[in-house]
């Protein structure tokens, strides 16, 4: 795969090396110590602006896995002397404890139902938490002094700055690599809509954390080298303040471009060095201002404004559009295989405290069925289908998709078994295009890459159909945000239909779609029940709608099933008029007044 | 006995810290983070009183009227426009914690300080002498969850306060002005956390970064009492007494960290927090 | 031939004039990073006016070899990583001639690293735990051999105490001095029931008051960081009712005459007292008076070194004939002062014997004097140190 590297970036490349190599002999003295350090915090920004920016997740606490390794080498530099070998094991080992540290964070953090406010939380209480560690280790860790004297590599500082230096520099590369592949691209994804990744079958609780645990084993380097050219370890390093810090930075120099947050890092930290010995309150006062002018008025941060075209949104939206290709056709495997029974749903209930939603609804559904769910609003209609596609959701009962029982299983691992869910509104990725949304969806199925970025999308037949029928083949590089309402309903489908499910549930399909849209839609369901011997699970209002395409029709109301029948049964029933003219009582209820 | 002291001040003193925290966390579903910079506001009040001669209880009132002036103007210029970003509310709140700990450097130097305490000496209680002024915290903690309880419903603001608690939206619909109910509620929370400074400093020392130590336990305390001020004296007195039982039978370290673990523990278990229902 | 005679006249007075403005506009610069924020911001303002107190003498006095001193004041926060930045600032931005001044012992590690990259001279003048040694070092302040008997001794012999409690807070200085401590409590024959620490900055001692009650000792001993841990724990003691005898290894008198009535009682150790009965110490304090009038923050054990160092300083360049670093460090382990201390040298393994005071502060923030020791040895602090 070979992208021709935009000219301008070339250009900047080009100077920062140039910056570099002559840095060392151009700078004072006093420039090239803080710029060491400076260089070192903007490799841990880059970490926060990954984390922030691109992934949605605010955190305060990359400060401490730049503190593990900071202290790793600290400690192991006091306690065992220093040595090539005991540097070796500092290196490796603060990089290993700051990964465990960052496992055990990842799972605290990110689970099926955590919200990003608790995840922030964590990230708030863990650089706490590793100050006070730091203070109860007594003489051995050295408290609130922290640890001198150590012995170090004996270098000049100008070797530092070309190590410190060249390290920003590849990481800045390879973040900027990073956000432009195929997962940078699922990352953005996971921060626009999370719900619809979970939904695509995609583990976004795992993916968070393997960001996580990566990042902090870059900090862990940033903390070691730090460690090993200032010779002292102290708890500040691991803290609150300088987590807080960094976020600053981020914010100021404009989050979710990689550039900005290091510019901003390597400005500030320098300013701060020259000026804040002479007005020491109000450099920091003008920081603060600028840092709450900023989050206000201008979130994206000063330097995109200032700058402008250097440090745009670099991430999968910019990249040129690639093309549709045509899957090998995979046979159903695993989970997802063909069960004997398509969907088996056994004595369902719903409860939200005292108020009953779904009361002891059962049926069965097979492949090959166009089955259509009716009933006025308030009938559990919706509740059903989420209960059928996530298994935390039902209070009670038993649901089985291909004969494997759903348990308590969330909706990634639902996917997995062979289902497909399209939401009621259209649930797509505003800030992706229509390609990018495409290979999102494929992901479970086509392995995405780290470090590159796929050309081409293979799309099942079911899907590609679908894409060259409504035209979206034609608009593979429009951001989705600009599609039509009837445009984001077919993506979505098509979205759906690459994750090559069995089990096709639809909220809704033909809510505000034009009379041709809506016969091209039914063309389709019909299509895939028939030819595809999909099991096709509709909920409609449109009832003319639903008498042309459905196999059989169950009617729903306030929570049960009053009828599970085909059409005409359906149609003809007068319990059904009754129901939707509101004049119909609880099928139960209307026992107990008869007995 | 004076364990049990110990941990009934060490409630009393938290909640008067966290309850201003908590009244905007339940109203407006964000986190204050300039929470620390007002209970330093606060606590510079009482410096401000002996400087003016006046009686040193007159530091909380003076605490109290600064912080809901500061606390209005906050709301309106820098809450507001964040009504719909919550994370960046709370990065916004942080950097105005800042921005108020530099103004007061600047004010009044960046030395610690120290402020006479309104009630001094001991009182021997149940066989152990016991300071006077944590036991007048014990006292004064109580007046001020009272006080707010009659506020919330005693009073029709407090009423619309509680609607549009539980359904903001709902309470609009209904002709409810809750713009307004989130500047009196914003102001009055940061009335709570001058005072709270305010009523502190006599037990340690007043410097510009004395609230920022606070913050987290607070919020932590906040998050895990919902909506309710009965769960959050609960959570105080739990979260408390854990704190002070670690500090004295393991080490006060590790007992600055109890609250916030088992806060973050609490919330992963039921994120709910102690809140019912 | 008169004109050029006068030619050359006129161009020597203005060589030596252009000279003199070359040295005059050439200042010696002293580096002053203290702790203006921080747990140390209490006792900061003394220190800088001392050490700008001795400046402006000595530049009334014409200077040091001609040039005059100026001072450069950095906050180092008290901690290590504003060390970091202070001492870089002012050895690689400022390009200081030699650092004077009292920091925490973190600070203090923190700065060595930079000290020794920027081969600048160091002393160092506040009290501090011992046996810190770096090429370039000095120091004039005391050390544990040289404060702590005094104040066991006194317990033990008036107070009949064998059970003693320890408190510090937790970092170098407060570690370190304490372990000196129990070693020599164990040395005279008594116990230590107890030693808590809390982190520097920590300000609520509930847990450490619980166990000192539960533990019943004679007498406590503490050694906080200087100013807020000093006074907040002082304030907690007294809210607690404890009344027990109290040494303080770390408090100054200023601070003990802040902390009005809950300090008294306490006794400290040191090697200044504001009413030592010297010519030089009066003086002193009536210059202090004179120039800083009701500005003026009490001279204590802390900023009375740094005035007494700068003194050092300006006689290990005229020894040395220049501010060459090399030359300087040489010099400054034979030079001495007479200082409000008393004769001030810093022979001894780059550490100085001074003459140490036990006091007891007094219900008006008075110290009275208990006992005085003359010229006690600092003992063998930089053995490898040549």
């Amino acid at each position: 795969m070979k992208k021709p590297l935009n000219r301008q970036h070339l250009a900047l490349l080009a100077v920062a090396i140039a910056l570099l190599i002559v840095g060392p002999w151009v700078l004072p003295q006093f420039a090239q110590n803080t710029l060491v350090r400076s260089c070192l915090y903007a490799v841990v920004a880059i970490t926060v602006d990954l984390l922030w920016g691109y992934a949605g997740i605010l955190t305060f606490g990359q400060a401490t896995f730049f503190g593990i390794g900071a202290y790793s080498a600290g400690l192991v530099f006091t306690h065992l002397g220093f040595s090539a070998g005991t540097a070796v094991l500092a290196l490796v080992g603060g990089i290993a404890a700051s990964m465990a540290v960052a496992a055990l964070v990842g799972w605290l953090s990110f689970y099926p139902g955590a919200t990003p406010l608790y995840a922030s939380v964590v990230s708030l209480v863990l650089p706490i938490v590793a100050t006070q560690i730091i203070f109860s280790g007594g003489n051995f860790t050295g408290s609130s002094s922290g640890l001198s004297g150590f012995e170090s590599f004996e270098i000049e500082t100008s070797t530092w700055l070309w190590l410190s230096g060249g390290l920003l520099l590849l990481t800045t590369l390879a973040a900027l690599r990073f956000v432009r592949s195929d997962v940078g691209r699922l990352l953005a994804a996971v921060r626009e809509n999370e719900a619809r990744c979970d939904y695509l079958g995609l583990n976004t609780s795992r993916l968070k954390m393997l960001l996580l645990v990566g990042l902090s084993g870059v900090c862990a380097l940033a903390g070691f080298l730090y460690a090993t050219y200032g010779m002292v370890v102290a708890p500040e390093m691991a803290g609150f303040q300088f987590g807080t810090e960094l976020v600053i930075w981020v914010a100021l120099g404009g989050r979710g471009t990689v550039l900005g947050p290091v510019f901003g890092t390597l400005f500030i930290d320098l300013g701060s060095a020259y000026l804040s010995g002479d007005l020491p309150f109000v450099w920091k006062l003008v920081l603060g201002v600028a840092f709450v002018f900023v989050i206000v008025v201008m979130p994206k941060g000063l330097l995109p404004a200032l700058v402008g075209r250097f440090t745009r949104r670099t991430d999968a939206s910019t990249a040129p559009a690639g093309k549709l290709v045509d899957a090998e056709p995979q046979p159903l495997a695993g989970l997802a295989a063909r069960g004997r029974l398509a969907l088996h749903v056994d004595a369902v209930a719903k409860h939200f405290g005292s108020l009953t939603v779904l009361r002891d609804v059962s049926f069965d559904a097979r492949h090959g069925e166009l089955l259509s769910l009716v009933g006025p609003n308030g009938a559990g209609k919706t509740t059903l289908m989420r209960c059928i596609s996530d298994g935390r959701e039902r209070s009670s009962g038993t649901i089985a998709l291909n004969d494997h029982d759903i348990g308590r299983l969330p909706p990634f691992e639902c996917v997995r078994l062979g289902i497909g869910r399209k939401f009621q509104t259209a649930n797509v990725f505003d800030g992706l295009t229509v390609l990018d949304a495409l290979a999102v969806a494929r992901t479970r199925l086509d392995r995405p890459r780290m470090w590159r970025r796929s050309e081409s999308v293979a799309l099942p037949a079911a899907a590609m159909a679908i894409v060259r029928t409504t035209g979206l083949d034609q608009l593979l590089a429009t951001p989705c945000r600009v599609l039509s309402h009837g445009q984001k309903q077919a993506l979505e489908l098509a979205m759906v239909l690459a994750l090559e499910p069995n089990i096709l549930l639809l909220d809704e399909p033909t809510a505000g779609l034009s009379k041709p849209e809506r016969t091209q839609i039914g063309d389709t369901l019909v299509r895939l029940a028939a030819e595809h011997q999909m099991c096709v699970v509709l909920i409609e209002h449109d009832l003319d709608f639903v008498c042309e395409i459905s196999s059989r029709v169950i009617v729903l109301h306030q929570g049960e099933i009053v009828l599970d029948g085909s059409v005409d049964e359906v149609v003809h029933s007068t319990l059904v008029r009754d129901i939707y003219a509101g004049a119909a009582a609880l099928p139960h209820a209307a026992a107990e007044r008869t007995a | 006995m004076s364990l049990l002291l110990d941990i009934l001040s060490t409630a009393a003193i938290l909640f008067i810290v966290s309850c201003g925290l908590l009244l905007i966390f339940g109203v407006m579903k964000i986190i204050n983070f300039a929470h620390g910079g007002f209970l330093t506001l606060g606590g510079y009040a009482p410096l401000l009183v002996t400087q003016w001669g006046w009686s040193p209880w007159a530091g909380g009132a003076v605490a109290f009227v600064i912080g809901i002036g500061c606390g209005a103007l906050v709301e309106r210029f820098i809450v507001r426009p964040l009504h719909s970003r919550p994370l960046d509310a709370i990065l916004a709140t942080w950097g105005l914690g800042i921005v108020i700990g530099q103004l007061i450097t600047l004010a009044f130097g960046r030395g610690v300080q120290f402020a006479a305490s309104p009630l001094s000496g001991t009182v021997h209680l149940f066989g152990t002498e016991y300071s006077v002024y944590r036991l007048a915290l014990i006292g004064m903690s109580l007046a001020v969850a009272a006080a707010i309880a009659g506020v919330l419903n005693g009073t029709r603001l407090g009423l619309i306060t509680r609607a549009v608690t539980m359904n903001e939206t709902l309470a609009r619909g209904l002709g409810v002005n809750s713009a307004r109910v989130r500047l009196s509620t914003f102001a009055f929370g940061a009335g709570l956390a001058c005072l709270a400074g305010a009523l502190i400093t006599p037990l340690s020392s007043v410097d510009p970064n004395m609230g920022v130590p606070w913050l987290t336990n607070a919020f932590m305390l906040a998050m895990i009492s919902g909506t309710s001020l009965l769960s959050l004296g609960v959570a105080c007195l739990l979260l408390g007494g854990a704190q002070v039982l670690v500090s004295v039978f393991g080490s006060p370290v590790l007992g600055a960290l109890t609250i916030v673990v088992l806060g973050a523990l609490v919330l992963r278990i039921r994120p709910g927090g102690f809140a019912r229902g | 031939m008169n004109t050029n005679k006068w030619t050359r006249r006129a161009v020597a007075a203005a060589a030596s004039f252009a000279a003199l403005q070359a040295l005059a506009a050439n200042p010696i610069k002293i580096g002053v990073p203290v702790g203006l924020s921080g747990a140390n911001s209490v006792v900061a303002p003394s220190v800088v006016q001392a050490a700008e107190l001795a400046v402006e003498e000595i530049n009334a006095k014409g200077g040091v070899l001609g040039r005059m001193l100026e001072l450069e004041v950095a906050d180092d926060a008290s901690g290590a990583a504003g060390a970091q930045k202070a001492f870089d600032s002012l050895i690689f931005q400022k390009k200081v001639n030699v650092l004077i001044s009292m920091e925490t012992s973190a600070a203090r590690n923190a700065g060595l690293p930079i000290v020794t990259r920027g081969k600048t001279p160091y002393i160092y003048t506040s009290f501090y735990e011992g046996r810190s040694c770096n090429k370039y070092m000095f120091v004039n302040a005391w050390v544990p051999d040289q404060q702590v008997a005094p104040i066991v001794d006194y317990f033990m012999k008036t107070n009949k105490a064998k059970n003693f409690f320890l408190v510090g807070s937790d970092y170098a200085f407060g570690r370190g001095m304490l372990e000196f401590t129990k070693a020599y409590i164990g040395k005279k024959g008594g116990k230590v029931v107890g030693e808590e620490y809390l982190p520097m900055d920590g300000s609520d001692w509930t847990a450490v008051i619980n166990k000192l009650k539960t533990a019943k000792p004679d007498a406590i001993i503490t050694s906080t960081a200087g100013g807020a841990p000093n006074v907040t724990l002082t304030k907690q003691l007294r809210a607690a009712g404890i009344t027990l005898p109290y040494g303080n290894l770390a408090v100054d008198e200023g601070t003990a005459k802040d902390m009005g009535a809950d300090a008294e009682g306490i006794v400290i150790s040191g090697s200044y007292l504001t009413n030592i009965d010297s010519p030089k110490n009066k003086a002193f304090m009536a210059a202090m008076q004179k120039k800083f009038g009701d500005k003026l923050k009490t001279p204590n054990d802390l900023s009375v070194p740094q005035y007494e160092a700068v003194y050092l300083y300006k006689a290990a360049v005229e020894k040395a004939g220049s501010t060459d670093a090399e030359k300087v460090v040489t010099a400054l382990a034979t030079v001495k002062t007479e200082g409000p201390r008393g004769t001030i040298q810093m022979n001894k393994q780059r550490h100085a014997p001074l003459t140490m005071y036990l006091g007891q502060v007094q219900k008006d923030g008075g110290i009275k004097l208990l006992e005085t020791f003359k010229d006690v040895d600092p003992g063998a602090q930089c053995p490898n140190l040549k």
